[in-house]
């Protein structure tokens, strides 16, 4: 004896042997819970760990919840009967088209099908039934015949491609359902997964907006951060001390920084050595050049705490052709600043090389030594001081 | 029937009701509410009388409308359902489904009583999906 399930003569699909029925075509049904599936994980595996940890591990949790509540209404609406109503015994269809006037053909050899609507009052309205040929049944109010699944269905809403079945009496309210808790999961996501990236570009945002923010301020002000942080030109220290680089108005401070000048590098890495000169390394406290000069550097360094070159080689054209000129100048200055003692003969600056070894020359007055050239490979051992 | 030219092969005008059955079909006048008519079919005249059949029809009308009503209970049942995911619908049966279980039991009850002895069969409504009542002639 088979089931009622194995003889249903409808389009719709029974499925767990009469448990489930849904239409046909379940493709977009399928995309649809691919959708939703596919961005809850995503959102779960995500999103949520920086959620639960910096907010709390009920966003997950509460997220989780939604998601088992709109896949139980989708797969309820999906799956349950809508309110299909079971097609007529063969009796009833043949009791009923009997009492149906049949297919009539008038005078004019017209063919009339058969009237198969009867009127019903419902509240003082008119409702015309229908007969359904197909169900063999008088539908009732509210009811309609789905071309999709070939049932009469009770309060017939739509057919829903998206949920795969019917819309009607009895799974209305999950559609309903399922609607709204997906338009508040959907809701939900959208709003924690902004925050999701509101925290996590937060630090970002903030300490690169906040550095941005802090040198305009400095550039409109002319100061330097380090000036900033020592507060040289901070008027509530030393109120009497003025800015004397700013222009006055900050925007004419801001076009200067960043409009101004472009001094070129000064340090002409890729021309020659050659130009350079020898080589001046002042016995120093560095201690590269050997404990014999230790002693003598110490007294150096504490005579001269800073010795500036003016422009020791502007270019190598200038070292070779002013050389003297430049080398007199220079070591004038040193012979100001220098102590009337020096370490060596006399006031003869000793001009080491590179590696220390002692020059073939010695500066003294005018004498020309830029010509005991050295091979200066070794600069990084000796000290010069370059401003 | 008469006609000159052929019918529709949808139709067949040699399909005769069943001589042993009598339908007694919905009654829309209330609304789409769960109601069958009273009127007596006209092959149960004689069979049984009009008040008896008035009366077991009306009660049975009872029983299905009160199944379609909301009370309290029907709405608490269901928010408990909506809460739980509608999981809980696995487990336990509707208000409706009791309903219609007591009006089986009732059909039951008055075939054995009202029915029976007058050799006919009324058919449970939900066997015909609650389209009509279906009262079988046992003997002519």
């Amino acid at each position: 004896m088979p089931k009622r399930w194995e003889v249903y003569p409808g389009k719709s699909q029974v499925l767990f042997s009469g448990r489930c029925i849904s239409a046909k075509n379940l493709s977009v049904f399928y995309l649809t819970l691919a959708l939703i599936v596919i961005s809850s994980c995503l959102f779960l595996a995500f999103d949520c760990r920086l959620l639960a940890v910096t907010l709390s591990p009920s966003v997950p949790v509460l997220a989780a919840v939604q998601f088992i509540f709109v896949l139980c209404c989708l797969l309820r609406t999906t799956f349950s009967d809508p309110g299909i109503i079971p097609r007529g015994t063969p009796d009833e269809a043949a009791w009923i088209e009997s009492q149906l006037e049949g297919p009539q053909v008038d005078r004019d050899g017209n063919y009339r099908p058969p009237v198969r609507l009867k009127d019903v009052q419902i509240s003082g309205r008119v409702f015309k039934l229908k007969y359904c040929f197909t169900c063999k049944l008088w539908r009732p109010p509210r009811a309609s015949h789905c071309s999709t699944c070939d049932n009469c269905v009770d309060r017939f809403d739509h057919h829903c491609p998206w949920v795969g079945n019917c819309v009607g009496r009895r799974n209305y309210r999950y559609f309903y359902l399922f609607l709204i808790s997906l338009s508040v999961y959907c809701l939900y996501v959208m709003v924690f997964g902004i925050v999701n990236l509101v925290l996590l570009a937060f630090f970002s945002i903030w300490s690169v907006v906040g550095l941005g923010g802090f040198h305009t301020m400095l550039i409109c002000r002319e100061t330097s951060t380090n000036e900033d942080i020592k507060g040289s030109f901070n008027q509530r220290r030393h109120p009497d001390l003025i800015n004397p680089f700013d222009q006055g108005n900050g925007l004419a401070n801001c076009c200067y920084v960043l409009f101004g000048p472009v001094t070129p590098s000064l340090l002409n890495f890729r021309e020659d050595e050659i130009g350079l000169g020898s080589s001046i390394s002042l016995v120093t406290n560095n201690g590269r050049n050997g404990t014999a000069s230790a002693a003598a550097a110490s007294t150096a360094v504490t005579a001269t705490p800073a010795v500036r070159y003016s422009n020791l080689t502007r270019n190598n054209n200038d070292a070779t052709s002013n050389s003297v000129g430049h080398v007199n100048n220079s070591v004038q200055v040193i012979s100001e600043s220098l102590p009337a003692q020096l370490p060596g003969d006399g006031n003869d600056v000793i001009v080491k090389n590179g590696n220390g070894t002692p020059a073939d020359g010695v500066i003294s007055g005018g004498t020309d030594t830029v010509g005991a050239q050295n091979s200066n490979t070794q600069s990084a051992s000796s000290v010069h001081c370059i401003v | 029937m008469s006609s000159s030219k052929p019918l529709p092969n949808s139709y067949s005008a040699t399909i005769l009701p069943p001589a042993n059955k009598a339908f007694v079909p919905r009654d829309y006048s209330h609304g789409t509410e769960l109601r069958f008519s009273t009127e007596l079919p006209a092959k149960l005249q004689g069979r049984i009388p009009e008040e008896v059949f008035t009366a077991v029809i009306g009660n049975i009308n009872q029983l299905l409308i009160a199944a379609e009503t909301g009370s309290a209970s029907v709405y608490l049942e269901s928010c408990f359902a909506c809460l739980t995911g509608y999981l809980a619908y696995l487990c336990m049966e509707t208000q409706y489904e009791k309903c219609l279980r007591s009006v089986s039991r009732l059909v039951e009850e008055y075939n054995r009583t009202v029915f029976g002895p007058r050799n006919l069969s009324m058919i449970d409504p939900s066997e015909r999906g609650l389209r009509v009542i279906e009262i079988v002639l046992l003997r002519p």
